[in-house]
């Protein structure tokens, strides 16, 4: 494959960074420039030019002396002149009004060697229009006019559209941001369903560095499963070779004559078959992954309940005669056995029962047993748990029971509840979510 | 009667030994083999009535020896296997093998498959073909498998004592069978609660074919046994 070359996860950033200043550095300029475009009400810019006629007219004909008076004469409310030798400093934070001055020139041709000049004083703060124009002897007026530039109400308005598109691009980085940091996301979430069993092959995307992870995240994971595999298979193969020696130790004994030493040892032959098979079950081991499929959940455990009350265990089933689920049929079957198988161990009643609720189905077993001391409800149900009180004694096999009954239930996505009953014993509930096709 | 002959397929040396003299205890003629040659060559020299045979063999495995078995002869297989899950059992019974029989297992319960092998072969009728499965009010019962689906297709799991009784009353539908004759029929494959009375496996029976509350199509002939009364269609 090839590598599609990348800027990296800091060079895209920066590269968003850039962009959007960049962006908004062009936004803001050229809405400074626009205010040279400014609307202007057109009767008061003719007027504006007439004035400027007369004012030029009538200060050039006085004498130098006499200008500062006529120019303070000629100032109103609205037009405010000064007459003055030099010229004015410029205006720095000034914006010019080229379009203005032109239509000025147009309408008063007189004014076209004037030096006219208009600005926007402070944009954005007041509609002030200043400008100069020179005399012909060479010396400076100076003008302020009101209420010439009307634009967009000038004031609030114009903060507000001018943060518009700094939000938007504030809003465009951060979109910008999240659409690259995307396959990290990505990953997190493939990590977590790794995390519970599943495989997941992350596709390679975003940039250099997250390629990278993801690529080696992906490598990980490979070789995390052929691990496992290797491990669980090696540990199947012992399994299965095992029974091999075991069948040959059951056939001589069988040929013994000792009827003690015979029972003895076929219940460590059983015994052992017994730890073999719940380790194959834990590991899967055993078999290919099994496939959901529709089964009569309340049939199957009514017939597990009439097998050990045909071995003469005080068991009885309370539920309907028929309820039918979609899951893994041999894997829930070992489950609900261990279940039961535990409860007859520890205890000498025992309840099975059935509820079909709208959104799930609960199987409960109860028995009349000790019950798991509150601290240790949760050990019980990793694997290898054994307790160190009575009821671990006693227990046989490898102490995998109840965790290869928390992993079925996990993979129909059930959830395993064990509590202690308040009359006494042990209740474990096992609650399965009614999946849409199950439904009939 | 002569004794049966077994042809025992296993690779483990002591293993081939001890269950031939477990047999040969028991009155059978013994002909072991240890590979997949030697048990065509066994195979071909004289008449077999029953083959014990080991699901993992070096080179060919149990499961394509039982294949290749099956497209040359009907002779009862019982594979022995030191993989004991369910669908193990039933990829085996799937193939065409009769029985399946988990390692480690006892003489006594090695005799008793085999009996009840021989003895099926005897009283039912040989199969024809491995997906042999049999249609009765909407029910289909799976022979191969051994196994019972529901009218909406749910399997309805069943005990070996169940499966058999079920299949008296498929062979026989819509005819009285007397209780004795059940009992008789049943036996054939020993296994779970094989002591249970017949009246409590038909009840069981009955509770797991009532749906939706129609009752079972079983009815009891009063005095005299059972009768599956609707129709069967085999196909």
């Amino acid at each position: 494959m090839l590598a599609r070359p990348s800027l990296g996860l800091l060079g895209r950033i920066v590269a968003i960074i850039l962009l959007t200043v960049t962006i908004e550095f062009a936004a803001s300029t050229l809405f400074y420039e626009r205010a040279g475009e400014f609307s202007i009400k057109e009767d008061e810019a003719r007027r504006l030019a007439e004035h400027l006629v007369i004012v030029r007219r009538l200060v050039s004909e006085r004498p130098p002396a006499e200008r500062p008076a006529i120019a303070r004469y000629l100032s109103t409310d609205r037009y405010t002149v000064h007459w003055q030798r030099q010229a004015p400093p410029p205006r720095t934070l000034a914006a010019e009004l080229r379009n203005m001055r032109d239509q000025v020139v147009d309408w008063e041709p007189s004014l076209a060697d004037s030096g006219l000049q208009l600005q926007l004083a402070s944009p954005g703060r007041h509609d002030i229009v200043v400008g100069t124009i020179t005399l012909p002897d060479g010396t400076w007026i100076d003008f302020k006019m009101h209420g010439l530039v009307t634009g967009w109400g000038l004031r609030l308005n114009r903060i507000f559209l001018a943060l518009v598109p700094a939000i938007a691009l504030a809003v465009l980085g951060g979109l910008l941001v999240r659409m690259t940091l995307r396959p990290l996301k990505t990953l997190g979430e493939a990590a977590e369903r790794i995390g519970r069993g599943e495989r997941v092959v992350v596709r390679e995307e975003g940039p250099g560095e997250v390629r990278n992870l993801i690529r080696a995240f992906n490598k990980m994971q490979d070789q995390i499963s052929r691990m496992i595999t290797d491990r669980t298979q090696a540990l199947a193969a012992v399994g299965h070779d095992l029974r091999t020696p075991l069948a040959r130790l059951q056939l001589r004994l069988d040929g013994s004559a000792d009827p003690d030493l015979r029972n003895a040892s076929e219940a460590d032959i059983t015994e052992m078959e017994e730890m073999i098979s719940s380790v194959l079950a834990y590991l899967g081991g055993d078999s290919d992954p099994e496939k959901p499929s529709r089964i009569d959940l309340a049939v199957q455990v009514a017939t597990l309940v009439d097998d050990m009350a045909d071995r003469g265990h005080a068991i009885r089933y309370q539920g309907p005669d028929h309820l039918e689920c979609i899951l893994r049929p041999n894997g829930f079957k070992r489950a609900m056995t261990n279940l039961i198988e535990n409860a007859i161990h520890h205890g000498t009643q025992v309840n099975v029962a059935l509820a079909d609720w709208p959104s799930s189905v609960v199987l409960s077993v109860e028995d009349n047993g000790p019950g798991i001391p509150a601290h240790q409800i949760a050990q019980v149900l990793q694997p290898f748990a054994r307790l160190d009180s009575a009821r671990s004694r006693n227990t046989r096999g490898l102490g995998l029971g109840l965790a290869i009954v928390s992993q079925m239930v996990e993979r129909e996505a059930g959830s395993l509840r064990l509590s202690n009953r308040p009359e006494g014993g042990l209740r474990a509930e096992i609650v399965l979510p009614k999946r849409a096709a199950a439904q009939t | 009667m002569t004794a049966p002959s077994i042809l025992l397929v296993e690779d483990d040396p002591p293993l081939r030994t001890l269950t031939a003299r477990a047999l040969q205890e028991n009155g059978y003629v013994v002909r072991p083999a240890a590979t997949a040659p030697e048990m065509w060559a066994t195979f071909e020299a004289g008449p077999i009535d029953l083959i014990l045979l080991d699901v993992m063999l070096p080179g060919t495995s149990g499961i394509d020896l039982c294949q290749m078995i099956r497209r040359r002869s009907e002779v009862p297989i019982i594979f022995i296997s030191a993989r004991g899950s369910e669908t193990d059992r039933v990829v085996g019974l799937e193939l065409g093998a009769d029985d399946y029989l988990a390692k480690p297992f006892s003489t006594r319960e090695l005799v008793a498959r085999i009996r009840a092998v021989l003895r099926r072969g005897g009283i039912e009728q040989r199969r024809t073909t491995p997906s042999d499965k049999a249609g009765f009010d909407g029910w289909t019962a799976d022979f191969s498998r051994r196994e019972l689906y529901s009218p909406s297709g749910a399997l309805i799991p069943l005990t070996g004592a169940e499966f058999d009784l079920l299949a008296s009353f498929l062979g026989h539908p819509q005819r009285v069978i007397s209780r004795e004759r059940l009992i008789e029929m049943s036996r054939a494959r020993i296994g779970e609660s094989s002591d249970r009375s017949v009246d409590v496996l038909v009840s069981r029976l009955r509770r797991k074919l009532s749906i939706d509350g129609r009752p079972a199509p079983i009815i009891t002939i009063r005095g005299v046994g059972y009768m599956l009364n609707t129709p069967v269609s085999r196909s």
